[in-house]
């Protein structure tokens, strides 16, 4: 059986994500409180070798930096996962880009029932290497809709058929809607604009102009919304987006608001701001994957924490 | 190009009123609207602006930075909704212009 280690600052931290954690199978979480070698060592010598391994933000970046250095000693194929409070600054996330973890994930508000269920759900695809699917997050009932975009023309006509599916009146709704506007515009513009590139690298395409797909080229922008949460995916088939570039854009973004005019990836960084969960998921070459959810009654703080998962999967694994 | 400033000067003050979708298709009009700032103060009215993408916001954020730097000038907005609030703070532009504040009557609060 695939196993999780979680590793905590002391029992106090370890007793804040109790909830999320119960239940959850071949977990083994341990606290570095006292001596986290010795602990780690203890696994190993019981034969512990964890596809995940779970970190407390009150452990890392900021506390112990060299942290992930030395999981990754341990556990070298490990998947990593930070977790952190949503009652807490959201943890720097330069760091996380220097030591290649890309998955990031806040806790809800406490008492949310989606909360622990969405934990769960990161946990489970972790562990099985599947991708963030755009039904995950959806009721059963609800219907997807997709577009294949074969112009720029039609950005227009999808964020109006995506404000129109959000039925319902008021300011809420009104910038719920806005939100979703948002979020589908910037992945629209970075399919069409971002994705294409030639062999070295370079965009083919300047964001504003009018442009048609290419023979091969294939963007599929899908959305749901079952009258609590939205959520959408658009789909490329050039796999270009770089995992380690996406969470370099949201670290850079981040640490400097205004310097826009210097830093790439400010699309990714509205769209990571504005999803309540924002997943990106790559097939280099293939096929990139960007989406998310946002839900109603959440309201959003421009500056509270927000997670992310980012995923690269070998080109014979469905992403 | 559904972005258009009504440039004028009212009083101590320049007044540009922003309409429509701000993006990509806004850039020529952002690239020029520095060069018609004359006051020291610059007031921006965002009540008719709808959508402001990631384009968009880069292209406020260099036109403000060149009004305060080349102009020397204030920059105040009004007229903004909670979504253009919601932006501005995440992206740094209230680092470079200040929002007015609501008077009773919904109007922002002249300079």
């Amino acid at each position: 059986m695939k196993s999780i280690v979680a590793i905590f600052k002391d029992e106090r931290d370890q007793g804040l994500w109790a909830a999320y954690l119960d239940g959850i199978s071949a977990l083994w979480s341990i606290t570095a409180h006292e001596g986290l070698g010795h602990a780690l060592e203890r696994l190993i010598g019981r034969g512990i070798d964890p596809c995940l391994v779970i970190l407390s933000s009150r452990l890392y970046p900021t506390e112990d930096p060299e942290l992930v250095a030395r999981i990754r000693g341990y556990f070298p194929e490990a998947e990593l996962l930070l977790i952190s409070s949503s009652e807490e600054p959201s943890p720097p996330l330069l760091p996380l880009c220097a030591d290649t973890v890309r998955h990031l994930a806040v806790n809800s508000t406490p008492g949310d029932p989606l909360g622990k269920e969405y934990f769960e759900g990161v946990l489970q695809k972790l562990v099985a290497g599947r991708p963030w699917s755009i039904g995950d997050c959806l009721g059963s009932q609800t219907g997807v809709r997709s577009i294949e975009l074969r112009s720029s023309n039609q950005k227009e006509g999808v964020v109006g058929a995506l404000e129109a599916a959000i039925a319902g009146v008021g300011d809420e709704f009104e910038l719920f809607r806005q939100r979703g506007a948002l979020l589908a515009d910037e992945l629209m513009e970075n399919a069409m604009y971002g994705a294409p590139r030639d062999a070295e690298g370079e965009k083919l395409f300047k964001k504003g102009e009018e442009r048609e797909l290419l023979p091969e080229e294939r963007l599929v922008f899908s959305f749901g919304f079952d009258g609590e949460t939205l959520a959408m995916e658009m789909a490329d088939n050039w796999g270009t987006l770089d995992p380690d570039l996406v969470v370099e854009y949201l670290a850079r973004n981040q640490a400097q608001p205004g310097g826009w005019d210097d830093l790439g990836g400010r699309g990714l960084f509205l769209i990571w701001r504005f999803f309540d969960h924002f997943h990106v998921s790559v097939v280099p070459g293939k096929r990139t994957v960007v989406g998310g959810d946002l839900r109603l009654s959440r309201t959003l703080d421009p500056e509270a924490p927000r997670g992310f998962h980012i995923t690269e999967h070998k080109k014979g694994d469905a992403a | 190009m559904t972005s258009q400033m009504n440039g004028g000067s009212a009083g101590s003050f320049d007044y540009f009123a922003i309409e429509g979708t701000i993006d990509a298709s806004s850039e020529r009009y952002f690239k020029d609207l520095p060069a018609k700032v004359s006051q020291s103060r610059v007031k921006f009215d965002f009540a008719a602006a709808g959508r402001i993408n990631s384009m968009g916001i880069a292209l406020l954020l260099r036109c403000f930075k060149e009004i305060r730097e080349k102009k020397q000038a204030e920059i105040t907005l009004e007229g903004l909704t909670p979504m253009h609030a919601m932006l501005f703070k995440m992206t740094g532009i209230f680092l470079l212009a200040s929002p007015v504040a609501a008077g009773a009557d919904g109007k922002g609060d002249s300079l």
